[in-house]
């Protein structure tokens, strides 16, 4: 199976669940492929939960969600080491995090001491308890979701964290024929559970190195860099893309040539990733409008900075 | 209806509406009446059969150079026409015709569309020669259909001129358009059609409003301003002869009289008498009479000096009625044709004084309108017969009108020479007027000091002079005689404007002469001062002809829109058709002195080859031309074979055929169909909007973008076969236009 075939048939798998949603799903798989990880932010009942489920089954790949919660503490997350008395010893009992797909519900619900617990997993893709560290199963993805809609006891991420998800994604609802067939379908408590994988998680790594050779021109780098310093010098926003932003958009564009079955970068792949990549990486200026996470603001900034950058020809 | 749909109709109806004016402004041969019509029809079935996906038009000739030839062909045509239909305008017109039929046609890139609203304008402005009240609607009619296709036009451009706003392919999910990249679906409305022409309607009724009204608006505060009040050099309240020195020249425009009842120019030239002057003290004229007493108003303006003329002696008499535009003059005098009888005009208060002279009560500050009705006296033939015994005048007219300073003999020995085989005051007169004006040289360059006696000095010793020293000579020798007379300053009009049928008067041409007094006619003018050899009208060129016109539509502005008269603006809409055919005659009389200029030169230079040479030197220019044709078609086939065979010179280097320079190519040629690539989009991004815009274009635009972005951003090395291919892909699409094919 060639890598086209096996993004296809795991892009069909997940779309017998999520229906009208082929984007989402590929942005989604994008995001798997640049060994990233996916902030989703919508209002819930779009399908949030059951697209990482669903990714996680195809994958034939192990999948835990963590719901957080205000009471939420980071032994939760990571695990925490229990006194064994047969063995006379303390055990480490891994937490949820020990999966491959991790699905933080609701992840600003909890309180910043347990988000944080996410961040070295996050970044290094292991773990350290009690001096202890422990990797973490490879493939690693954590899809995170948040209600924008509600702010009341919440626990805004910080600007670091942010940094740490490759794109931040809306679902969005379906289109008006789409919710009709997901209506009219056989109801079933769990459809992300009947769906078998197609890929092992092997093959989710060799995909993944793929990705890595995507080849990228030097006119396309240069244009990434001139939209990250675009980012910076612009007064609409207090502050730019950070070099790891600019990284992780280079990564997302060739998974994305990947996924479209191309060999090389385009600029249509920048110009479209954008927006996901980067708009979740800056906070917009004080003259622009209130609220620390002002994210439609800055979406509509960065697609200004997007269109007035022309693209290499 | 869809946009485009729309703007072709739009169009086609434009062209028709203009037809029907020229139609109905000019004459046109029964045939090119019947093409044209044929052709607007066959153009609007095809456009409203585009609907409906087929098209009656046919697209036989579709090649560029066809049409190139035609064009040339309908030119030689024109040229032909005009010679020998000797009707330069009408020739022009058909032409006009002519290419509108080949427009019809050819309606295929944007381009084509504009060429035909040119030609429509063009049509629109010729049938204003012939404009009549039918006008009015098809204006109407036509700024509608104006606004309509040009802002179709606008609507349907689709891609560059529009901020664009690019598909956002973010966490929404939705993906957005601008307006009008997805104008497919955009259809015309009734309420679109209704808002678009109420407000082109709003717009022309505004425009005409503030056309009418704002030249109007009295701005309240009287334009002292030095530098529009002409100082009357050459008309001066008073007549000093002493002071010589050479006159100015001066061209500024005093005043335009036009004649009301007749339509051509007086042989001598008009004049207008402005005041007169009946002391003379041996160095300078005074106005003895100058106590000046208020005319009342009648009705309608109408200021008349004498009641008794009113009636019917005044309808039998000759009188001649003229429309005057006075210019800023720093003198109150009123000028017309000598009698005025009447003034007529938005006038404050008219004064008349003894010499029969019409005042204002203060000098106008701008320009001012006014009818005057004068009665030209003539010589009654009871003055013609030698009377059976002497005439004796009035007390009061021997005493203003035989004054003579004193030490007139030599000048009173000198008229009873002169006249001494007259037998009547009229032909003492013509005695006097003839020895004067055979004797003496007219000149304007005198150069002299401070004369004692400058009426001694110009009759015995100088013998030259200007119309004031002959004016002055007539007047006093008269006198000496026992003739009444007096001097008459104002002006004599000689330049006249065909186009507007009006003297137009300049500073120069003020002017003095002689009125007489006889016993039974009255006051008669008669001037001693020969015609100046600079008074000669310039030869008639094209420069000249120019001018003419332009001070005629300056008139028109001036009459039809800053002098409020509804009257004369519906004589105005009356008129043009008359003065159409003259204008229109000028124009062709004044091309035919252009070619009759050049047909002389060239005449010239064959005579200076020889008659043996002149054969040769035809053969030579024909053999020239047809070269030129040659080349001209070489030219033109080369471009076209260019584009063709593009691929015979593949692998080439950038700028000759890389990958890059067809997709530069190609992007130029999409924006010449209306669909420019944003600078900021990317080419598969762009290659979708072609999918949406030019759905028949797309499939060759989507095999070069992927060729291009394969070796461009990929660095994948193309094959051979994949070159042609992309050479082939760029000479489909040249060979395709975006409206035609839809």
């Amino acid at each position: 199976m060639t890598s086209t075939e096996a993004i296809r048939s795991i892009q069909d798998n997940i779309a017998r669940v999520i229906k009208g949603k082929p984007h989402a799903i590929e942005l989604t798989l994008v995001c798997l492929l640049a060994r990233g990880h996916l902030l989703l932010e919508d209002v819930p009942g779009v399908g949030k939960t059951t697209l990482a489920h669903s990714l996680a089954r195809s994958l034939d790949c192990s999948f835990k969600r963590i719901q957080f919660t205000s009471d939420l503490l980071p032994s939760d997350i990571v695990g925490v080491s229990i006194f064994n008395r047969q063995k006379q010893a303390f055990e480490f009992v891994r937490g949820p995090i020990f999966a491959n797909i991790v699905l933080a519900d609701e992840i600003n619900r909890t309180t910043p001491k347990t988000q944080s617990s996410l961040l070295e997993a996050m970044s290094e893709a292991q773990i350290s308890v009690d001096n202890q560290t422990y990797p973490l199963s490879q493939p690693f993805m954590v899809i995170a979701t948040q209600n924008p809609s509600e702010y009341h006891g919440t626990f805004p991420l910080p600007e670091s964290q942010l940094d740490r998800f490759l794109m931040r994604l809306r679902i969005g609802y379906p289109a008006p024929d789409e919710e009709r067939k997901i209506l009219a379908r056989t109801p079933s408590l769990r459809p992300a559970e009947e769906l078998q994988p197609v890929v092992t998680a092997q093959e989710v790594l060799e995909l993944q190195g793929q990705a890595d050779q995507v080849f990228m021109d030097e006119s396309l780098t240069d244009y990434i860099l001139s939209l990250v310093q675009a980012t910076r010098h612009t007064e609409l926003l207090s502050l730019g893309v950070s070099p790891r932003g600019g990284l992780a958009l280079s990564r997302a564009a060739k998974a994305l040539a990947l996924v479209r079955g191309r060999t090389y970068c385009l600029p249509d792949d920048i110009r479209e990733l954008a927006p996901i990549v980067l708009s979740h990486r800056v906070m917009v200026a004080r003259s622009q409008g209130f609220g620390l996470q002002n994210f439609g603001q800055a979406e509509r900034i960065i697609q200004d900075i997007i269109d007035s950058v022309p693209v290499p020809v | 209806m869809s946009l485009e749909q729309a703007f072709r109709i739009s169009s086609v109806l434009l062209a028709g509406v203009s037809f029907i004016a020229l139609v109905l402004g000019t004459g046109l041969p029964a045939w090119l009446v019947f093409f044209t019509t044929v052709a607007l029809l066959l153009a609007f079935v095809g456009a409203v059969g585009a609907m409906a996906g087929w098209s009656s038009v046919p697209q036989a000739a579709r090649s560029t150079i066809t049409w190139n030839v035609l064009v040339l062909a309908a030119f030689f045509g024109f040229v032909v026409d005009s010679l020998t239909s000797d009707e330069l305008l009408y020739a022009g017109l058909r032409f006009l015709l002519v290419l509108m039929i080949m427009k019809l046609f050819h309606l295929r890139h944007r381009g084509d569309y504009l060429h035909l609203l040119a030609i429509t304008v063009v049509m629109m402005l010729a049938a204003a020669l012939g404009a009549d009240l039918w006008y009015v609607p098809l204006v109407i009619a036509y700024f509608v259909l104006g606004v309509w296709t040009l802002f179709l036009y606008g609507m349907t451009r689709p891609l560059g001129t529009q901020p664009f706003s690019p598909v956002a392919m973010g966490p929404r999910q939705q993906t957005r358009y601008p307006s009008g990249l997805d104008h497919g679906g955009e259809k015309v409305t009734v309420r679109l059609l209704q808002v678009a022409s109420g407000l082109a309607l709003a717009v022309l009724g505004l425009t005409v409003l503030f056309f009418y009204m704002l030249p109007r608006l009295d701005t309240k505060h009287p334009r002292i301003d030095e530098g529009t009040v002409i100082r009357t050099a050459g008309f001066s309240q008073s007549v000093d002869l002493g002071a010589l020195g050479p006159m100015k020249l001066d061209p500024r425009i005093v005043m335009r009289v036009e004649l009301l009842d007749q339509a051509s120019r007086e042989r001598k030239g008009l004049y207008l008498r402005g005041m007169a002057f009946d002391h003379y003290d041996g160095r300078s004229w005074v106005n003895r009479l100058g106590r000046r007493w208020p005319i009342h108003q009648m009705p309608q303006r109408t200021f008349a000096l004498q009641e008794q003329h009113g009636g019917e002696q005044m309808a039998s008499e000759p009188f001649y009625r003229q429309r005057i535009l006075l210019e800023p003059l720093d003198t109150p005098v009123l000028f017309g044709v000598p009698f005025i009888e009447t003034v007529r005009g938005k006038l404050p208060a008219v004064q008349v004084d003894g010499g029969g002279s019409f005042y204002l009560s203060v000098p106008i500050a701008k320009p001012l309108e006014y009818t005057a009705v004068s009665r030209p006296t003539v010589v009654l033939p009871a003055d013609l017969r030698p009377p059976s015994s002497p005439y004796h005048y009035h007390d009061a007219v021997l005493q203003y009108f035989t004054q003579v300073p004193p030490q007139s003999d030599r000048v009173a020995a000198l008229a009873r020479t002169v006249a001494q085989h007259a037998r009547t005051p009229f032909e003492q007169a013509r005695a006097v007027q003839d020895y004067l004006a055979r004797h003496y040289r007219y000149s304007l360059e005198l150069v002299g000091s401070e004369q004692t006696n400058p009426l001694e000095e110009f009759l015995f010793e100088r013998k030259t002079g200007y119309c004031e020293h002959y004016a002055t000579a007539m007047a006093i020798m008269l006198r000496t005689l026992g003739v009444p007379s007096r001097l008459a300053t104002g002006f004599l009009a000689t330049e006249w404007n065909e186009y507007g049928n009006y003297y137009v008067v300049r500073q120069r041409d003020a002017h003095a002469w002689v009125e007489i007094y006889l016993p039974h006619s009255g006051w008669i003018v008669m001037d001693p001062t020969p015609p100046a050899d600079e008074n000669v009208a310039p030869a008639e060129g094209l420069w000249l002809a120019w001018t003419k016109l332009m001070d005629h539509l300056q008139l028109r502005w001036n009459r039809v829109v800053v002098q409020y008269s509804a009257a004369d603006q519906l004589a105005m809409v009356e008129g043009v058709q008359v003065n159409g055919a003259a204008i229109s005659h000028k124009v062709r009389k004044s091309f035919q002195i252009l070619l009759g200029t050049v047909a002389g030169v060239l005449e010239k230079s064959a005579n200076l080859l020889g008659t043996a040479t002149r054969d040769r030197a035809i053969a030579m220019g024909l053999t020239g031309l047809a070269l030129l044709g040659l080349f001209l078609g070489i030219w033109l086939f080369r471009k076209q074979s260019q584009r063709t065979f593009l691929g015979r010179n593949a692998q080439g280097k950038y700028g000759d055929g890389s990958i890059t320079w067809i997709y530069e190519e190609m992007l130029s040629y999409l924006s010449t169909q209306g669909l420019q690539k944003p600078t900021h989009i990317g080419p598969l991004q762009f290659s979708n909007i072609i999918r949406q815009q030019w759905t028949e274009a797309s499939s060759v635009v989507e095999a070069i973008t992927s060729l291009y972005c394969k070796e461009r951003f990929g660095k994948v090395p193309l094959t051979l076969e994949e070159h042609h291919l992309a050479h082939q892909r760029l000479g489909e699409l040249r060979n395709r236009t975006r409206f035609a094919n839809q």
